[in-house]
């Protein structure tokens, strides 16, 4: 019983936890940008990234619109250069009033003269504050992009604004004069807030500030900024959650277990009610009533566990999301009520669902076979055709969903749901056989008692295979993540060896790992490209611009000279497309942006240069692992005809034939020490940097799958334990005809290991058909990546190993206490 | 303010109507860095002289005088810490409507340049704050629209230049027309507007420039530096648009313009003044003001100037002028009582008026209440019945604002 709550209880604290950590990132985002957004109703920005602040001089001087208020968004870090990221909001004080509150109130001793660019000025919250040690009118420094900034601390926002003080947390409120230094954009806003009229009557406002605009800007809807968010992280949080609810299915079987154990122990009990009268229907009620008890109770401690691994993971989650995607300041556990109830019903549900059938079981009990044990078993073994064509039923009515359902993940998930349920359907029978073709080795190792053993497998049936189709989908779900983290790998190692060819690759530290945006000094970048021993030098650029109406990153390279190499190119255009690219208006695109967008070779894009949107021709289709997001590709010379942007976001460093590369390497960092603060990291230690990133993208997968084994662990442990406890009586005769403990606890250990073994053996097929799915269903569908289906041996052997070691580590305690049995004490009842 | 008297012995005198004011706000909005002038946050009582006795060091000093260099005088004087651009008027349509207007706008310098310190380089960058206030008074409804906003003097947001003469506050410009002759200040064009309420109006001076005080150096009391620069143009022929709500009108009128830069302070005992800038019909202008102290008595600084047809003038003294209140009103909104009749009497000049607000409500409900009006004006000059109209301007009335 306890073991059975403990198995809701982890199904739904993974559930619950997952929901948290996800949940928690959005609402972080939400509250972050809507903090930072005010009571904004709309934006204007830059489609070409580059938002000129003369455009709100002009709307509020020619226009006349004063309803607006400029902003400027970035982030730099506390302290160090890799310090805790903060988040900055540049504003305007005197434009601020309609919009947020941070510079206001009576009480606020604000001075303008300071604030409005006499001294680099900012204000934070008092918590944050306090958090960093710093007191008000203390100067503190910050980095951004490896330049050193001083600041000075002006004063406190406002406590008792109706903002929750997370909403402040790590944010660093400044002036737009000293934004523009701070985050180097003399002359740029990242957006104008406006609030515009929502009556019909002055649909006229909104059409003269739209006939205003420069061809460049667009205006959009304050909200798309959260549904921006959603865009970006919405295959990684359905991908996550997909996860937990596998944990869930793992707990079924083992709720499903218990309450059958529970019901068949009882089964005299049940006999005896039915013969005094108790109705079926009482009987149903009084199974699903202990299952909802258990559902209770486990769900409970299922929400606080939960809550606890929450905790744990929404770090892990938010790291993930600054690694790939956007900065995440505030890294707060967001308590939904929603998911927590969720997370009763999930619990609860599950646990009455998985009771159905024992419950049926019970009914079913007719008074007169109460002491017939056997009957379930035979029962369980009558069932085998039947479960053999369920299982059939369930594989086809798989494919047919994995088949059907488009591009849809959860559809897609809930496709394999049903394989792992037809091999859960089909693992009974393979239990019987398996344990049939064991029986004579096992005999031929342990003798009797290894036949013995493997006797038990087959004749409690109804409690092993289960016991075996938890253990199974736990390491086949191990194995299945294994191999396809493992191909993922593979490939984008193979991918970053032929992507990386410069000898050294420098760039700035950026707050984004995987979108890194900041810039290289002009005169670093100079000091660089006349170093000695330099050879070639090429430049890359990201920016965050306009492209066919969403926000997309845009690398513009300085390509190498160099051999078409056709295997880079997922399809490309006839004829030479680098040439086209630097002679035309053509781009190229990778391969998930090609397929998010539904974009092919030959399409045209509409991307927003400085003089509005601009048609651009897709040339090719590239593979790329960077970023699932999608990236468009365009030339260095293209992009300084269309964008007035001279910076440089990276440099690819060629060194002279002959020389040292680490020497080059350091002699970089002893020029540009004094200048910035830059990585400057060799190939190889790029290629490292890359996949520690990639593997800590994973971390999270690997937490769950333990959690996964864990739950299979507990589902073994119940499983044995029913079966031993069963068995009290039969091993008590056993030991009474002269069996020593250590022979029945030899005997059990054999049967559960031989159990872990079958479970083991099973996983590997099931696993390999989950890796697949994952690799050419869930990763094709969210992503649109290649990767190449890679199997390592090691992977699938740990699997078998880990499945006999969680069986046998299972069996230790019922081996213990049944051999310590008295069998007096159990055949008392004879 | 914009009355100034010379010869006033007393240590400290306030610059007239509403440098208290845009002091006091400027406390307001340094304090409340912005903020709507909420209700709550007019009821803090602000120490005047604490809101006028800013830090002046580090500033420039009216201390003595000086050339004045028009047009370039014309615009701004950062270094002095405050300074405003004043018109008012009253103008009256072909059907038979009139209003009256003020558009003043305001600068504050925030800090005086500190040469220890490297400001941020940025566009945005800047001690310089502007505060611009417009009001319509529509005498056949009783409206009396008055609108208040505030911008940092940088990135072209606002700002005042000369030549050629333009001051802006976003939308709002007071800007020369003459595009062939960037040094001439006339015609004007003032436009400003806020929530369908509109003027855009041409002015073209029909008298001369007045230099105030002494050539244009208004002391206001002992010790070097506590003065004003100070001219006016006290009659501009005024033609252009009023719009209100109610549609858009063609008026003919007359306005009046104050320019006024200084660093000092108010004296701590000053609580308010009545001010009176009077348009006969005849062609004589006067301006009059009269502080009003603690206690309830006059101050020494109160004064004036009589201005003549051709534009010479005459100081008017304290104790020249008599001034009785004939009648008040009181304020819905902040509760104040505000004279709305007087009768004004110069004995020397032999001149007798009866002057009353075209309409009770000219209340400015702005981070500093106070009220600015149109008036009409009756009476006598010697045996010769006189009319006329005029400005007057209220402050320190607003007893929750400033504490006695």
């Amino acid at each position: 019983m306890a073991l059975s709550i403990l198995g809701v209880a982890v199904g739904v604290a993974v559930v619950v936890g997952i929901d948290l950590a996800n949940t928690s990132a959005r609402t972080a985002f939400k509250l972050s940008t809507e903090t930072v957004a005010g009571r904004a109703t709309h934006a204007l920005v830059a489609g070409n990234g580059q938002l000129s602040d003369s455009v709100f001089t002009s709307l509020r001087v020619d226009v006349g619109y004063r309803d607006s208020a400029p902003a400027i968004e970035g982030s730099v870090r506390m302290g160090a250069p890799d310090g805790q990221v903060v988040q900055v909001l540049g504003i305007d004080p005197l434009a601020e009033e309609p919009f947020r509150s941070f510079t206001g109130g009576p009480q606020s001793n604000l001075n303008l003269g300071r604030f409005m660019g006499q001294v680099p000025a900012v204000l934070l919250s008092e918590p944050t504050a306090s958090r960093l040690s710093l007191s008000e009118g203390s100067s503190f420094s910050v980095w951004k992009e490896g330049r050193e900034v001083e600041l000075v601390i002006e004063g406190f926002l406002p406590s008792d604004s109706d903002l929750d003080a997370a909403a402040l947390d790590n944010l660093l409120i400044t002036d737009i004069s000293t934004a523009q230094a701070l985050l180097a954009m003399p002359g740029e806003l990242t957006r104008i807030d406006l609030i515009l009229p929502d009556s019909p009557a002055d649909e006229a406002v909104i059409q003269e500030i739209k006939s205003w605009l420069p061809a460049n800007v667009e205006l959009r809807a304050a909200a798309t900024r959260t549904g921006t968010l959603d865009q970006m992280t919405r295959a990684f949080s359905l991908n996550l959650t997909a996860m937990s609810l596998l944990a869930l299915v793992v707990g079924m079987f083992l709720i499903y277990n218990t309450m059958t154990f529970s019901v068949v122990q009882r089964r005299p009990l049940l006999g005896r009610l039915r013969a005094v009268g108790v109705t079926r229907r009482e009987m149903v009620w009084m199974v699903l009533g202990e299952a909802a008890m258990i559902g209770t109770v486990g769900s409970i401690i299922g929400v606080a566990g939960g809550v606890l691994l929450g905790n744990a993971l929404v770090g892990l989650v938010t790291q993930t999301i600054n690694d790939l995607y956007f900065v995440v300041r505030i890294r707060e556990l967001d308590l939904s009520m929603w998911t927590l109830l969720k997370g009763m019903a999930v619990g609860l549900g599950s646990t009455i669902l998985s009771a159905l059938p024992p419950a049926r079981e019970a009914t079913r009990t007719s008074p007169s076979m109460v002491l017939k044990r056997s009957t379930s078993e035979s029962s369980t073994r009558e069932k085998i055709p039947s479960l053999l064509i369920a299982g059939l039923g369930l594989l086809v009515l798989g494919a047919a969903i994995l088949w059907l359902s488009g591009q849809s993940i959860a559809w897609s998930y809930l496709g394999i749901l049903a394989v792992i349920l037809a091999f859960a359907c089909w693992t009974p029978p393979l239990v019987l056989w398996g344990a049939r073709l064991m029986r004579p080795v096992l005999g031929r190792f342990f003798g009797i008692i290894g036949r013995m053993g493997a006797s038990g497998i087959e004749q409690s049936l109804s409690r092993s295979a289960i016991a075996v189709v938890a253990l199974t989908i736990a390491v086949s779900a191990t194995t299945g993540v294994g191999v396809m983290v493992d191909s993922f790998r593979t490939t984008v190692n193979t991918w970053l060896t032929y992507s990386l060819e410069a000898d050294i690759y420098i760039s700035p530290p950026g707050d984004v790992f995987r979108r890194n945006d900041a810039t290289i000094l002009k005169t670093a970048e100079e000091s660089i490209r006349t170093a000695p021993g330099v050879a070639e030098v090429y430049s890359v650029r990201t920016a965050r611009v306009t492209i066919d109406g969403r926000e997309s990153d845009l690398i513009v390279t300085e390509p190498r000279p160099r051999e078409l190499e056709p295997g880079r190119y997922k399809s490309r255009m006839s004829g030479d497309h680098r040439s086209a690219m630097r002679e035309r208006d053509v781009v190229m695109v990778s391969e998930p942006y090609a397929f998010l967008y539904n974009v092919d070779v030959g399409d045209t894009l509409e991307i927003v240069t400085k003089t509005g949107p601009t048609p651009f021709e897709v040339g090719a289709i590239y593979y790329d692992y960077a970023s699932d997001l999608g990236l468009v590709q365009m030339t260095r010379s293209r992009y300084d005809i269309h964008f007035d942007d001279p910076l440089v976001s990276g440099l690819a460093v060629y060194v002279e034939t002959g020389l040292d590369p680490s020497a080059i390497t350091e002699d970089l960092r002893t020029r540009t020490a004094s200048i910035q603060g830059l990585n400057i990291r060799s190939n190889r230690d790029l290629r490292q940097a890359s996949l520690d990133v990639f593997d800590q993208t994973f971390t999270v997968t690997t937490v769950l799958r333990l959690l996964a084994i864990l739950v299979a662990f507990v589902g073994v442990l119940t499983a044995l334990m029913a079966l031993q406890l069963e068995r009290s009586r039969e091993l008590a005769v056993l030991r009474a005809n002269g069996m020593t403990p250590g022979q029945v606890g030899r005997m059990i250990t054999v049967q559960t290991s031989s159990m872990g073994l079958l479970a083991g053996i099973l996983s590997v097929p099931l696993g390999l058909v989950l890796a697949w799915l994952l690799i050419y269903v869930i990763n094709q569908r969210s992503f649109g990546w290649t990767l190449q289906f890679q199997i390592d041996g090691a992977i699938l052997l740990q699997a078998v190993l880990l499945a006999i070691v969680a069986a046998a580590l299972a069996a230790i305690y019922p081996a213990i206490s049944m051999g310590k049995t008295n069998p007096t004490e159990a055949l008392r009842t004879e | 303010m914009r009355r100034s008297l010379n010869k006033m012995q007393n240590a400290r005198l306030p610059m007239a109507g509403m440098a208290v004011a845009w002091l006091l706000v400027v406390g307001v909005v340094i304090a409340g860095c912005g903020t709507a002038p909420t209700p709550e946050n007019q009821d803090e009582p602000l120490e005047l002289a604490a809101a006028m006795g800013g830090d002046t060091l580090g500033y420039a000093r009216a201390d003595q005088v000086r050339e004045f260099d028009f047009p370039t005088d014309y615009g701004a004087h950062p270094d002095y810490k405050t300074e405003w651009w004043y018109f008012t008027g009253n103008l009256f349509s072909d059907e038979g409507r009139r209003f009256g207007y003020e558009m003043v706008v305001f600068r504050t310098a925030m800090a005086p340049e500190d040469t220890t310190q490297t400001p941020i380089a940025s566009d945005w960058t800047t001690r310089q704050l502007y505060m611009g206030h417009f009001s319509l008074a529509d005498p056949e409804t009783g409206d009396f629209h008055a609108f208040e906003r505030f911008s940092r003097g940088g990135a072209g947001l606002a700002g005042a230049e000369s030549p050629p003469f333009r001051i802006w506050l976003n939308d709002w410009t007071m800007a020369s027309m003459d595009a062939f002759n960037p040094d001439e200040l006339f015609p004007i064009r003032l436009q400003a507007q806020e929530d369908g309420v509109a003027i855009d109006l041409t002015l073209n001076a029909i008298k001369p420039i007045v230099l105030q005080g002494d050539r244009g150096w208004d002391p206001k009391g002992a010790g070097a530096g506590n003065a004003s620069y100070y001219y006016s143009f006290t009659r501009m022929e005024t033609t252009g648009t009023v719009t209100i709500p109610d549609g858009t009108f063609d008026i003919t009128g007359q306005s009046w313009k104050d320019h006024e830069w200084s660093t000092s302070a108010l004296g701590p005992d000053e609580t308010g003044w009545d001010w009176f800038a009077l348009q006969l019909d005849d062609g004589r202008d006067i301006m009059y003001y009269q502080l009003r102290r603690e206690d309830g008595s006059v101050s020494p600084f109160t004064g004036g100037s009589f201005i003549e047809v051709d534009g010479s003038k005459r100081h008017l003294t304290t104790g020249e002028v008599e001034l009785i209140v004939l009648d008040t009103w009181q304020s819905d909104v902040s509760g104040a009582e505000y004279p709305v009749r007087w009768e004004l009497n110069i004995p020397a000049e032999d001149l007798a008026l009866e002057i009353s607000a075209v309409q009770p409500n000219q209340e400015l409900n702005v981070s500093v209440r106070y009220w600015e009006g149109a008036v009409d004006i009756s009476g006598r000059y010697g045996d010769q019945p006189a009319s006329g109209v005029g400005y007057v301007e209220l402050t320190g009335y607003d007893t929750q604002q400033l504490p006695q």
